[in-house]
């Protein structure tokens, strides 16, 4: 992971420039013309888009992306991965089942027990990666396999099925024409935006992110940072665990085996840096708005559901490589504020 | 360095800890399961290894520059399909059709290569991106429907002897002779571990960092590519789906066998324990019959286990050795 590039080294942690925000904001307008656009065109051509079935589904699959990315997110803030997000949401997935059919506890203490199994899971990543001193990749790889493991020798692979039906109402909410997953995707994102702006965590996090050396030496408890960052991001995996066994009225054991690209797609898209120091909320939702669009789009064209993936590697690419571009150009400019 | 206890002068060949957990491995395994050393059992697990082994080399070079191929599943399936395409509907004769594949396997990682150098992004953002690339060129071209109809020939040609040696053997063996050589006796080797040691001082020394990345990417895919056409003739069918489970593998093998994430420092050697120690694992659990997905669970903690210990002993070494190694042969 030595040729991480830094295009903005100003926008990390501690006061960014004008010229920084202004790229900042020039990101995130320009993702927002291109979500514009495909939008615009697909409700004018692509017949059924704006149907309110499509719209349903289309949000509510987003609200379980937009969650996903966020729960990356987190930890891309500190320059570190957790590839274990799907096995966590995995299990507080399960952790929800049980909790509901066998245990039969109220729906709240059920997600709030998931939740926290998300939380702790998240936060055991965290002591290894203190405590060992290696790469999160290669230590979250492996819990990843460990997790789901555990998971599926507990379970013996077998789905709860028998669900309340007041649990699985939850899936089905709406807001208008839209599906209420979008309401906890935007709480979770006002509760990240007040951390990470607002909150005395979010810089410490940013800080360990862009320097650890530096942020241990100015008095930041890096260790507890790491620990508690990656709880975070368990605690937010395992929301949208238990947003998509709402939504398909079952704990599965194969819930979160999918989640690898799009957890990284939608932040990267937003423009958070794999090398930490810097975050997006609103990026980070707009590029899981981006992949949603896309894909409930190219389904619509009856594009074969085999191609989308190849669509969706392209949509990266092309990406990260104008983001790079625009970089390069404005380097040539020379950047104000560096 | 004149007078230090053997505990040490052990510790500092990475490998030796590895090879003494496979030995106790085997003898444990011979002690509890009379059907280990059968015939058969052996070679089964000759068969995982010669496509693991591959899978895990392949990993071990981008590992080697520090950065990382999340594509060699994606390539290695598709390179199968092809494979198998080639041999099925237009009867390419097997020699052609080998060397076609694990040419489009080199093709995607000059790809891989030329798109890291030229755009400078993180090669893990570039590869997360072609696994999904090629993956979807994979099913978009098979629909997900395997070939079936692979030529008897390739199968026996797989299950072969020469003398009282199965020819399945040479693949790993080879393939572990021939990335050996190539890190440590071709230039080209020494600046690929140069590069994962230092980037910047690699480049001030003169070695261009942008050949140095495309030619590790094109060695990965190849290795990839060769790996898809193995477990082609392995399985006897060009599945879609070769490849999807690669990713932990190909990480587990060299980084239990102490290659540093970081880049500048793999063991070609310790890689192949490695990859045998994993095999004996999923090998003790099946002959144990034991429910599956334990061999997930075992396998995320050997990983777990293994680095730590790597780690350790690495601080030991550190404290006594001043001159170091760069690659071990």
């Amino acid at each position: 992971m030595s040729d991480v590039i830094e295009p903005r080294a100003g926008a990390r942690a501690g006061a960014a420039s004008w010229g920084d925000r202004l790229l900042r904001v020039a990101h995130a307008g320009g993702l927002l013309l291109v979500i514009v656009l495909i939008t615009g065109g697909a409700s004018l051509f692509v017949p059924n888009f704006l149907s309110p079935f499509n719209q349903f589904t289309l949000t509510r699959n987003l609200g379980v992306d937009i969650i996903i990315g966020f729960g990356m997110m987190v930890v891309l803030g500190l320059g570190h991965m957790n590839l274990a997000l799907g096995a966590i949401g995995a299990c507080a997935a399960m952790v929800v089942g049980f909790c509901l059919q066998t245990l039969g506890l109220p729906i709240p203490l059920a997600i709030a027990g998931a939740i926290l199994a998300g939380a702790l899971l998240g936060a055991l990543n965290g002591v290894l990666v203190v405590r060992t001193g290696l790469d999160s990749f290669i230590i979250t790889l492996a819990t990843a396999s460990l997790y789901f493991g555990l998971m599926f020798i507990l379970t013996r692979a077998e789905a709860f099925r028998d669900l309340p039906a007041d649990f699985s109402a939850l899936g089905k909410g709406r807001v208008g024409p839209y599906s209420s997953f979008l309401v906890i995707a935007g709480v979770v994102a006002a509760g990240l935006v007040v951390i990470f702006n607002f909150s005395e965590l979010g810089r410490q996090i940013l800080a360990t992110g862009a320097n650890r050396t530096a942020a241990s030496l100015s008095g930041i408890p890096v260790n507890r940072v790491i620990i508690v960052t990656h709880a975070l991001s368990g605690a937010i995996a395992a929301i949208a665990g238990v947003m998509v066994t709402a939504r398909l009225a079952s704990a599965l054991p194969s819930i979160g085996e999918e989640w690898l690209l799009p957890s990284f797609l939608a932040p990267l898209l937003g423009g958070t840096l794999l090398a930490g120091g810097f975050v997006s909320v609103i990026g980070a939702a707009l590029g899981a708005i981006l992949l949603s669009v896309l894909q409930n789009t190219l389904v619509l064209l009856n594009v074969s559901g085999f191609w989308i993936q190849f669509f969706l590697g392209l949509a990266l690419l092309a990406a990260v490589g104008i983001d790079r571009w625009r970089v390069v150009q404005t380097q040539k400019r020379g950047t104000p504020g560096r | 360095m004149t007078s230090s206890p053997l505990l040490a002068r052990l510790l500092r060949i990475e490998w030796l800890p590895l090879l003494a957990m496979a030995v106790a491995a085997i003898i444990v395994l011979a002690l509890i399961s009379s059907s280990f050393f059968s015939t058969y059992n052996l070679f089964v697990m000759l068969r995982i290894l010669s496509v693991t082994s591959l899978v895990a080399l392949s990993q071990m070079v981008t590992i080697a520059i520090g950065q990382m191929n999340l594509a060699v599943g994606a390539i290695g399936g598709l390179v199968a399909i092809l494979f198998g395409a080639m041999l099925e509907l237009y009867g390419v004769p097997i020699p052609l059709a080998v060397l076609a594949a694990v040419g489009v396997g080199l093709a995607c990682g000059a790809i891989n290569g030329w798109l890291i150098a030229w755009t400078r992004i993180n090669g893990f953002i570039i590869t997360l991106a072609m696994l999904s690339v090629f993956t979807g060129l994979n099913y978009g071209i098979t629909k997900s429907i395997p070939f079936y109809n692979m030529p008897q020939a390739l199968k026996s040609a797989y299950d072969s002897y020469l003398g009282p040696v199965p020819m399945i053997l040479f693949i790993p063996v080879l393939a572990a002779l021939g990335v050996g050589f190539i890190l440590n006796f071709t230039r080209a080797g020494r600046h690929m571990l140069a590069m994962g040691g230092n980037p910047a001082a690699a480049e001030l020394a003169g070695i261009s960092i942008s050949r140095t990345t495309i030619f590790t990417h094109v060695l990965s895919g190849g290795l990839a590519g060769l790996a898809g056409v193995v477990a082609v003739a392995r399985l006897g069918t060009a599945e879609p789906t070769i490849g999807a489970d690669w990713l932990l593998a190909s990480f587990a093998a060299p980084v239990i066998g102490g290659a540093a994430l970081a880049g500048g420092y793999v063991s070609v050697i310790g890689t192949m324990i490695a990859v045998v120690l994993v095999i004996l694992l999923e090998n003790g659990l099946l002959l144990a019959r034991t429910n599956p997905f334990y061999v997930q669970f075992f396998l995320g903690a050997l990983i777990l286990l293994a680095v730590m210990f790597n780690q350790w002993r690495a601080r030991r070494v550190a404290m006594r050795v001043t001159t170091r190694r760069v690659v071990s042969p």
